[in-house]
């Protein structure tokens, strides 16, 4: 039960690139999901997800839940057909969960419970027999940096710590394939930063295949090896992560005042600013726009309170022009 | 320790991860797991210290008449067994039960909906039907304890004080039945616990539905027969001869016998005269009309389960 118990330390790693995409992870083909005929979740999606670990970005209700019970064969889909691990949804749905590991996207534990019992538990529910249960929960909590807090009831638990085990119980059953639904949901910065280092960790030094579904492009570009965009159930790219981080760029301002004046100066610089809320949005060039935004600020003699850089969010680096990626910034922070 | 050395900020030495190889059990061995583990929690073992208080007091309460006649018994040798296997205490079974299902169904079944973890359930190898398939079949056996315990106490403490062997046979024929009977009532009135537990994930809501339909149904069978048998024997034209085969039934009109189907309770216990039980119960003799109570128990039981399996298929996986 001990954390320290001895045991070899194999390191089965399989760097993610070095593979040939050989057998996709996961693969769908013309995958539609129709709830009635007014909501269409996944319009036709063909796409693969290779070994590694791979982000599933896309705004909210963009399809990307949808697709994970899909893939588990807790939903149907309306047509077209989805494989995962070499197994086919339809008919070897219980054999993919076997072998996949699931945490979603909102709260699913029981408050009167340890996280030790409860992962057991878990465990057991995934096919380990009882001894085996408790020492795969008792390594899945240590691995997720949950000592001597499993003995507590999870109710007492922070929301950092109950993403923990949310991400404990996926992992108890020794998965091959992890399918995480929005993992840093509701973490602060520090809590979102050792999350994705947890997954970067699963992904590389477990060897185990994950797929992170997650709205925020920012935040899992730094830790997936690919990257797959999905938009009103279709896909719009899938890439690699260096082709993404290309992606421009924009500068957030905040002035205490005169911020008429400063967007018109802006303006007069060649920057094309967008007011949104109480800030200027301008399209970050390079060094250079940094450059003309100090100038302008000091030439106004404004107040600066803030200059802030920023990544588009998902659903502008896909949807809208270059030239109009600040304007789309604003609306959707708007909403 | 590691944790110890982590908590203070040191490095821990990091052994790795270690994969899984040994065996993997399969769907059926899965809901067997889910089943014991349900069967403990419906008397609160695994849980705090309060989850055991109403299990345990019921329980208590439930072999009370089984030890006093054992006591009594012993007090008084020639005096013979006080209590029928079949019946048991009535009334008191009759509340107990009430009191058990009521607290315990929803620790099996609003729990998991209330605290949402039937996707992870749903997204391990088992199937739809497995999860209540795996609760009911707990939650029967839960009962079952309940109500055979106290009956094989009831059986053990007349044993001890019976002599002969033909004695010792002539008990274990007249337990026999009444073991039989707390299957039937197990069978039955787990499945209506359950589907009522199931309604919401709010514990006070499914206790208050379990409590409320138990009650409500058993108090109007009740009265109802108690105010039709009352105002006279013989009901207006009863279709088939209302008396059946004489008995403590016969004088009971048509009016009773039919009230006497509104709860599972007194369906119960109609069901166990019909089939040949002859000590009085908490309803007459339901004679001819026997077979309505056979019926009734199986509307009963079909449409908890049929509730309790679409429940699942149905449910919302968030």
């Amino acid at each position: 039960m001990t954390a320290d118990s001895g045991l070899p330390a194999p390191q089965q790693q399989q760097p993610p690139g070095d593979e040939p995409p050989a057998q996709p992870v996961i693969a769908t083909t013309s995958l539609t999901k129709r709830f009635g005929t007014l909501v269409t979740a996944l319009d036709g999606l063909t796409m693969a997800v290779g070994p590694g670990i791979t982000g599933l970005v896309g705004a909210n209700g963009a399809g990307k839940s949808t697709l994970i019970k899909i893939l588990l064969g807790l939903l149907a889909p309306t047509s077209g057909q989805a494989s995962v691990l070499g197994c086919d949804t339809a008919s070897q749905a219980e054999r993919i969960r076997g072998l996949t590991g699931y945490m979603p996207e909102h709260d699913c534990l029981p408050p009167d419970v340890t996280a030790t019992e409860f992962v057991t538990h878990m465990g057991r529910m995934s096919g380990v027999p009882p001894t085996a249960a408790k020492e795969r929960a008792a390594e899945s909590l240590r691995h997720v940096g949950l000592y001597e807090e499993r003995y507590r009831q999870i109710g007492t638990y922070s929301t950092g710590m109950k993403q923990r085990v949310k991400l404990a119980q996926a992992l108890v059953g020794d998965p091959r394939l992890l399918l995480l639904d929005e993992p840093t949901n509701g973490l602060d910065p520090a809590g979102r930063t050792a999350m994705l280092d947890l997954i970067s960790r699963i992904g590389g030094d477990f060897g185990i295949s994950v797929v992170v579904a997650s709205h925020l492009l920012g935040e899992i570009e730094q830790i997936c090896d690919h990257l797959i965009a999905i938009d009103g159930g279709r896909l719009l790219r899938a890439a690699t992560i260096s082709s993404f981080t290309q992606a421009s760029q924009v500068l957030a301002i905040e002035v205490d005042e005169g911020i008429d004046l400063l967007a018109a100066e802006l303006g007069r610089r060649g920057l094309d600013p967008v007011l949104h809320e109480r800030e200027l949005l301008v399209q970050l060039a390079g060094e250079e726009t940094f450059d003309a935004v100090r100038d302008a600020v000091a030439d106004l003699g404004l107040p600066l309170n803030r200059m802030e850089q920023r990544r588009h969010r998902v659903e502008e680096l896909f949807r809208a022009a270059p030239e109009h990626a600040a304007r789309a910034m604003g609306a959707a922070d708007g909403q | 320790m590691a944790s110890d050395s982590a908590a203070l900020g040191g490095v821990i030495h990091d052994i790795g991860y270690q994969h899984y190889e040994g065996p993997r059990l399969g769907r059926l061995q899965i809901t067997r797991a889910l089943c014991w583990h349900s069967l403990r929690s419906a008397f609160g073992l695994g849980r705090g210290v309060k989850a055991k208080i109403v299990p345990v007091l019921t329980f208590v309460i439930m072999c009370a008449p089984a030890v006093i006649n054992a006591v009594a018994m012993a007090l008084h040798p020639a005096g013979g067994r006080i209590i029928n296997y079949d019946t048991y205490v009535n009334s008191l079974r009759v509340l107990v039960m009430l009191v058990f299902i009521a607290a315990q169904a929803p620790e099996l079944v609003a729990r998991d909906l209330r605290s949402k973890v039937l996707p992870l359930y749903f997204a391990r190898p088992i199937r739809r039907s497995d999860y209540p398939a795996a609760k009911y079949a707990a939650f029967v056996l839960a009962c079952l304890a309940m109500i055979d315990i106290p009956v094989l106490l009831l059986y053990i403490g007349t044993i001890m004080q019976v002599h002969g062997g033909s004695a010792i046979w002539a008990q274990t024929r007249a337990a026999i039945p009444g073991l039989l009977v707390g299957l039937m009532w197990a069978v039955l009135l787990a499945a209506v616990g359950l589907v009522l537990a199931c309604v919401s994930g709010r514990r006070a809501f499914s206790t208050g539905a379990v409590a409320i339909f138990l009650f409500m149904t058993f108090t109007l069978a009740h009265v109802l027969t108690a105010i039709t048998e009352s105002t006279g024997p013989g009901g207006p034209g009863g279709p088939g001869g209302p008396g059946g085969p004489g008995g403590p039934g016969a004088g009971t009109s048509t009016a009773a016998h039919l009230f006497g189907l509104i709860s599972p309770y007194t369906v119960l216990d109609g069901v166990r005269q019909w089939l040949g039980g002859t000590n009085p119960g908490i309803v007459g003799n339901p004679g001819s009309y026997g077979v309505a109570y056979g019926i009734m128990l199986l509307v009963f039981l079909g449409l908890s389960l049929a509730g309790l399996f679409l429940r699942y298929a149905k449910v919302d996986l968030g």
